[in-house]
This record gives structure tokens, C-alpha cells and sequence, in this order.
């Protein structure tokens, strides 16, 4: 067999450029100061729900409030997970399971102390009709729970009607549908026109396999997003006032 | 019918593994002998979003699409291709619309054949139809309707069957992103296993019955769905050394088509196949460089090393400056072949294969533990506990993580990332027990309360 020297053939750019922080390194510098506080993060931090619940009952029994808690100590946590994912430092499982322990936290909250906290705003989040194929959705969903968006999650092969009824229930910021097939992409037109029908002019933001930016550029309310990351970022910019042809030349790549 | 498991390797030596050779060719189609000598395109499209609409509109895309690619392959003057119709939903749900398309390509080709001699054939992979709104239903209404859509593309026409079955899938989904290697092991190795042994006993006598061929299947949902995740080396969604762990148990997965009576070619995105290929001796096909317009591909070159088909996975039906895409693609998948089968001709055929392999060795280890040597080590400490379909899953992803920390010392390069993310998978996969049953009653009761696992999906 022959062999050769790799190195004149191909660049291995993620060992090249690796950071020389580890991400524990970079999330110490991070933590809030409040030993409470910093408790609660840092278990958000390491995705521990355990660790999450009970270092919230900790920071209580010490006098602090459970709202306060919420906004201060678990979404802030979470922000730190976000940013270091933003900035190339963690991966997308360690975000998925720190949300998962945020969530988990939440919940503990409202359960015990009655409390909830404000969501940054509400986005509805589906897989097209005919199409089963559903990862690319929970990837999105939690990374917009990561980010303070509520998200009503209406699941996979999910009829045009059923869409419809949720937007005009929920009334959220945003709609994100994924499609993996040519054929089933095809729902993105029927939801755009059936929104417009109804004066709803909310932003559809679509992904999946299949899905390219000229196709969802046919349609007024369509948003195309190739990376799930980008989701939260385009319910920031929504919040923060930008109109479907402003995010199309802020998120369309190509 | 009786599983026919692999305990000893089908090549006793791996040198001998080569392209458009196999130890058991596939007659198959008009005159087409796939694995015997030489390799032929595998051109595989998707249809426009429009052509969805109707029946008819579907039937016409696909003669178009049919005819597009055999005037290509004459005016080009290339020997042999294959077609393979991958279903959309409506041609697996409307079993009759999938017959009718089989049908209509079939005498395209059987035109082309008869005033040309193109050898051709036809494969139709039904779409895993089995998954519900809410859940998998492996076994239930569903499954009835997509073996009614076998016998149909069968006796309509389609010279091949495949399918990408679902198997494992909602409980693969939840353990990827949570970096659970003991759950993808279960996911891929167990219910994987246990659902592709179900279907293709099945499949293989609906393709007994109607003479022609059970041709296997792929893990694309699990495998392919980790590799897309990892992405490429800068992507930070998911370890590449966790894709690594998934992609060595899809191998004894994917084989358990084989043992329930599949004779290949297996199919095109299964980057597994080299592995089976070593153990089974049937002939696949691939995907790499030519597939680069369905999914960007870390191998693209290594994954022509022991093809049979050489495929692009999936392109959709539109016009390009050279003429339509499915014309553009079959024409490059084309030239590979005939640069393929020069070097067999020229004895040159071993070369030409550690080249392509050696230029993707070490661009990841995803690539590195496919590689033919180490395949075939893979596929080695598959058949050591081969008929035991825990252990060898778990064999064979020990014996992959082993590979790239051994290559990790040579000229692969891992990123410290990888590095810690390889001594996590190691420690996890040598704490699990060495007991199926205790094993599978562990993972039965973990998944217990996630929503959308049914184990009587799996026969429990």
C-alpha cells in the first residue's frame, strides 16, 4: 500500500486554528461573581440537572428570589453556553443538553415558587406535511429555548391547516418549517399564501436538505436558513424591528 | 427464513478488495453484471417541487428524467449505467403510482437497450413510509402498504429493490445530540439490527418471487445523520469522532440485510458498504466526489476505492448549462467509471485505489476508519462475535475508536477536541456490559419514558 505525506496534500484547519483555551478555561472567566449565582451557571455550564436543581434550592434557602434566579442565574448560564457555541469553543450536544438542564431548572421555578419569567418572544416551529424526517427541527427548537424563546412545537408531517390555526393562535414573531424533500417543500408556498390570505405577514423561516434560498425566495414571507445556529440570531433581529426584505439581505447568503 | 450470519470474512486477504470487482457479482437488468470486472454509474435525481402535484405530472418527470440520462450515456458513448428512482412519498403511498414508474422507465430503457445494447437496470428504493405523525409504527398498518409498493415497482419493472429503513431512529435522534454512545449503540445496533432483519426477510422473498434483486440497504436516517451533522472540519455541531463510533455499528447493522437474504449491490450512501463488502463479498455501490451536489463529503475520492456503482446520491431535475442535471451528473459519475475501468484493463486497477484512498486517508477520521485496511479490521471484529448483534456492534466500534487513536499517532492529526472526545467514546464503550440481554434491559428501561420509543416496534 503506498503512503504518503499527508500534509502536502490537505490542511487539517481545525487543528490549525484550535483555540488554546479549553472550554472550561473560557466559561471560568464568564461566570456571574455572586457565589449563588455562579453556582447555578456553572451547572448549566456542565448540562447537570441534578446539580441545576439543587443549587437553585441552595441560592433560595439562602434568600434569593426564584424569578431573579431565572432571569440572573439559569438564562444567564445559558447565554455563556450560547456564546461559547457562537464562538466555536463548545459543540452543539453540550448546548442541547445545557438547555435541556435550563428547561429542567424553569421548571423546577414555576413548580415550587409559582414563578415564571418573560420569553423574549414566541416562534412556532414545524416539519412540513409528508415529511417525517424531524432532527433538523429539534436542533432549532432547542437553540431558540436556549436563546429565551418560547416555542410552540406543533411536531413533524404537519398539515398546512394545522399551521395556519397555530400562527393565528399563538401570534408568534416567527414560523420556522424544515423540509428534507424536493416534493414536500412544496408546503412552504401553500403556508405563504394562506398567511397572506389572512394578512398575517409573519416571517417563514425554512430549512432542511432540499431546501435552497432561490426556491424559498420565491415567496414573500419565506426566509431561507442554512444554518440552524442562524435561527436565533434572525428572532433577535426580528425583535430588534428588521422586515422580511431586511433579513433577507442580513441572512441570505448566496 | 432462516438469518444466514457472517462469522468469517468473505476476502481472506483485503489486498484483493478492489473496484468493479466483488466475490459475488449481480446479474441484473439488460446484460448488466455488476461487481464482474467493472464499474458503472448509478444516477439517482429527485424530482422538481411542481412535479409532486399529480400522478401524471410524476410519471412525466421521471420519463424525462429517464430519458435524459440514456441519451447522455449513448452520446457520450459509455457502456452501462444504472438508474436509480428513489420514492417520493406519493409513489410509496399510491403503490400503483410507484408500479406505473417503474414501469414507463423500464421501457425507456428497454428501448435504449434494444437499439443501442446499453447495458442498463433499475433500481427502485420505496420510501420508509413507517414513520407517523407521532411515532414510529415499524410493524403496524404501514408496513403492509410498503410491501404492497415492493410487489408493485418488482413486477412493474424495477430490477433492484432497496430501502433506507428507520429503525432505531427516534431513539438514535435523542442519544446524537446528547453525545450518549450507549444509546447509539442501542439505537443502530439493537433496534437497527433488529428492524432490518424484519423488513428484508420480506423484501428478499418479494424479490424471490418476482426474479429480481434484494439489493440492500443503507443507514442513511442514523449514520448519514451524524456525518451531516459533524459537517466539515471547521462545523462545531458534533464530535466527528462520535459520527466515527456511529458509522462502525451501522456496518453489522446494515449487514443484517444481507444475512436476511440481500444480495447487493448495497446501496449508494451507505459509507459502511466497504465494511460489508469485506465481510459479505457482494458488490456495492458508492458515493463520494460525484454526490457533492446533494452533501459536501470528506471522501470523496477514498469512497471510489472499492465501488462497484459509483452514484451521486440525489440531485433534483432542473436545467444546468451542460444540459439537465441528471445529464450533467451521470456524465461525470461516467468518466469516473471509464477511468475506473481503464485501470483494469491496464492491470493498474490496485493503484488507482490506494491512490484514491490514500488522498482522503487523513483528511478525517471519519475517512480514516474507512479506509480498506481499516474496513476490513472493522469488519474483522464483526464476525468474531458475529452472531451476536450486541457485541458486534459494540466490537466494532471499540475497533474504531482503537483505529483513529492509533492513527492519531501516526500522520492523522486530531484536534485536542477530538482527542478528549475519542477518550470519552473509549471509557464509555469499555464500561458497557458484555450481555446483550442485560444490555438491551438496560436500554429498554432508560428509553422507557421517552414518548415516541415503542418497543413492540422491535418485537418486544
Amino acid at each position: 500500500m503506498i503512503d504518503i505525506n499527508p500534509q502536502r496534500i490537505l490542511v487539517r484547519y481545525n487543528v490549525k486554528v484550535e483555540k488554546e483555551m479549553t472550554p472550561e478555561e473560557v466559561a471560568e472567566k464568564l461566570f456571574p461573581v455572586e457565589e449563588n449565582i455562579r453556582e447555578v451557571a456553572k451547572a448549566i455550564f456542565e448540562g447537570d440537572e441534578d446539580e441545576v436543581v439543587e443549587s437553585i434550592q441552595n441560592a433560595i434557602n439562602n434568600g434569593l428570589d426564584p424569578l431573579n434566579l431565572i432571569n440572573n442565574a439559569l438564562m444567564v448560564g445559558m447565554e455563556i453556553v450560547s456564546t461559547l457555541y457562537d464562538d466555536g469553543v463548545l459543540y452543539l450536544p453540550d448546548v442541547i443538553i445545557s438547555a435541556q438542564a435550563m428547561m429542567e431548572g424553569i421548571e423546577y421555578c414555576k413548580e415550587h415558587f409559582g414563578q415564571d419569567h418573560e420569553y423574549k418572544g414566541k416562534i412556532v416551529s414545524y416539519v412540513v406535511e409528508g415529511d417525517i424526517h424531524d432532527i433538523g427541527k429539534k436542533i432549532v427548537t432547542v437553540l431558540l429555548r436556549a436563546k429565551g424563546y418560547e416555542v410552540v412545537d406543533l411536531g413533524k408531517d404537519v398539515c398546512v391547516e394545522e399551521v395556519i390555526a397555530a400562527v393565528k393562535k399563538e401570534k408568534p414573531i416567527m414560523l420556522t418549517g424544515t423540509s428534507l424533500m424536493t416534493t414536500t417543500m412544496i408546503g412552504f408556498k401553500d403556508v405563504n399564501s394562506r398567511l397572506l390570505e389572512s394578512d398575517i405577514n409573519v416571517p417563514v423561516v425554512c430549512g432542511g436538505g432540499a431546501v435552497t434560498q432561490d426556491f424559498v425566495s420565491q415567496y414573500e414571507l419565506g426566509l431561507y436558513c442554512e444554518e440552524a445556529a442562524d435561527v436565533p440570531k434572525i428572532a433577535d433581529a426580528i425583535i430588534n424591528g428588521l422586515n422580511i426584505s431586511q433579513l433577507r439581505k442580513e441572512f441570505h447568503k448566496h | 427464513m432462516s438469518l444466514k450470519r457472517y462469522n468469517k470474512m468473505a476476502y481472506d486477504d483485503l489486498e484483493d478488495m478492489v473496484f468493479g470487482h466483488s466475490i459475488y457479482p449481480v446479474k441484473t437488468g439488460f446484460d448488466l453484471e455488476i461487481g464482474a470486472g467493472y464499474t458503472s454509474a448509478e444516477v439517482n435525481y429527485a424530482p422538481r417541487p411542481a412535479a409532486g402535484e399529480s400522478k401524471e405530472k410524476l410519471i412525466a418527470e421521471y420519463q424525462k428524467i429517464t430519458t435524459d440520462v440514456l441519451q447522455r450515456m449513448v452520446q457520450v458513448g459509455f457502456p452501462s449505467v444504472v438508474l436509480e428512482t428513489e420514492h417520493v412519498q406519493q409513489m410509496t403511498v399510491n403503490p400503483s403510482w410507484g408500479a406505473e414508474i417503474a414501469h414507463e422507465q423500464k421501457t425507456i430503457m428497454e428501448e435504449f437497450y434494444d437499439e443501442y445494447g446499453i447495458k442498463c437496470a433499475l433500481r427502485h428504493t420505496p420510501a420508509d413510509i413507517r414513520g407517523g405523525k407521532e411515532s414510529l409504527d415499524l410493524r403496524g398498518d404501514s408496513y403492509g402498504m410498503l410491501l404492497e409498493s415492493f410487489e408493485e415497482v418488482a413486477s412493474n419493472g424495477a430490477d433492484m429493490l432497496s430501502i433506507e429503513s428507520l429503525g432505531g431512529k427516534s431513539v438514535f435522534d435523542s442519544s446524537i445530540l446528547r453525545n450518549d454512545i450507549s444509546g447509539v449503540l442501542f439505537s443502530i445496533g439493537i433496534l437497527g439490527t433488529l428492524d432490518v432483519e424484519f423488513i428484508w426477510e420480506d423484501i428478499s422473498k418479494i424479490a424471490k418471487k418476482h426474479d429480481v434483486v434484494a439489493a440492500g440497504d443503507t443507514d442513511c436516517s442514523q449514520a448519514n445523520t451524524a456525518m451531516f451533522i459533524a459537517g466539515g472540519l471547521l462545523d462545531r455541531k458534533l464530535a466527528h469522532t462520535l459520527a466515527v463510533v456511529t458509522r462502525a455499528v451501522s456496518a453489522p447493522r446494515s449487514l443484517a440485510a444481507y444475512e436476511a437474504g440481500a444480495v447487493g449491490p448495497g446501496k449508494d450512501c451507505g459509507y459502511e458498504n466497504t465494511i460489508i463488502k469485506a465481510i459479505a463479498g457482494v458488490p456495492i455501490s458508492q458515493e463520494g466526489k460525484g454526490s457533492t451536489c446533494a452533501h459536501s463529503d470528506l471522501m470523496g475520492n477514498l469512497a471510489m476505492q472499492c465501488c462497484d456503482l459509483w452514484s451521486n446520491e440525489s440531485v433534483e431535475y432542473r436545467g444546468e448549462f451542460g444540459g439537465t442535471s441528471v445529464q450533467c451528473w451521470g456524465e461525470t459519475l461516467s468518466y469516473d467509471c471509464s477511468m475506473m475501468n481503464t485501470a483494469i484493463e491496464a492491470g493498474y486497477a490496485k493503484v488507482f485505489r490506494d491512490v484514491f484512498m490514500v488522498s482522503d486517508r487523513y483528511r478525517d477520521s471519519q475517512a480514516f476508519i474507512l479506509a480498506f485496511d481499516n474496513a476490513y479490521r472493522i469488519g474483522e471484529s464483526i464476525v468474531k462475535d458475529g452472531n451476536d448483534i450486541y457485541l458486534r456492534a459494540k466490537n466494532a466500534a471499540i475497533e474504531a475508536c482503537n483505529i483513529v487513536d492509533e492513527g492519531s499517532r501516526g500522520q492523522l492529526e486530531l484536534s485536542r477536541f477530538e482527542k478528549a472526545s475519542l477518550a470519552k467514546a473509549i471509557k464509555s464503550l469499555h464500561s458497557l456490559t458484555d450481555e446483550k440481554d442485560v444490555f438491551i434491559e438496560e436500554n429498554m428501561d432508560k428509553f422507557s419514558t421517552m414518548e415516541n420509543f415503542i418497543p413492540k416496534n422491535y418485537g418486544y
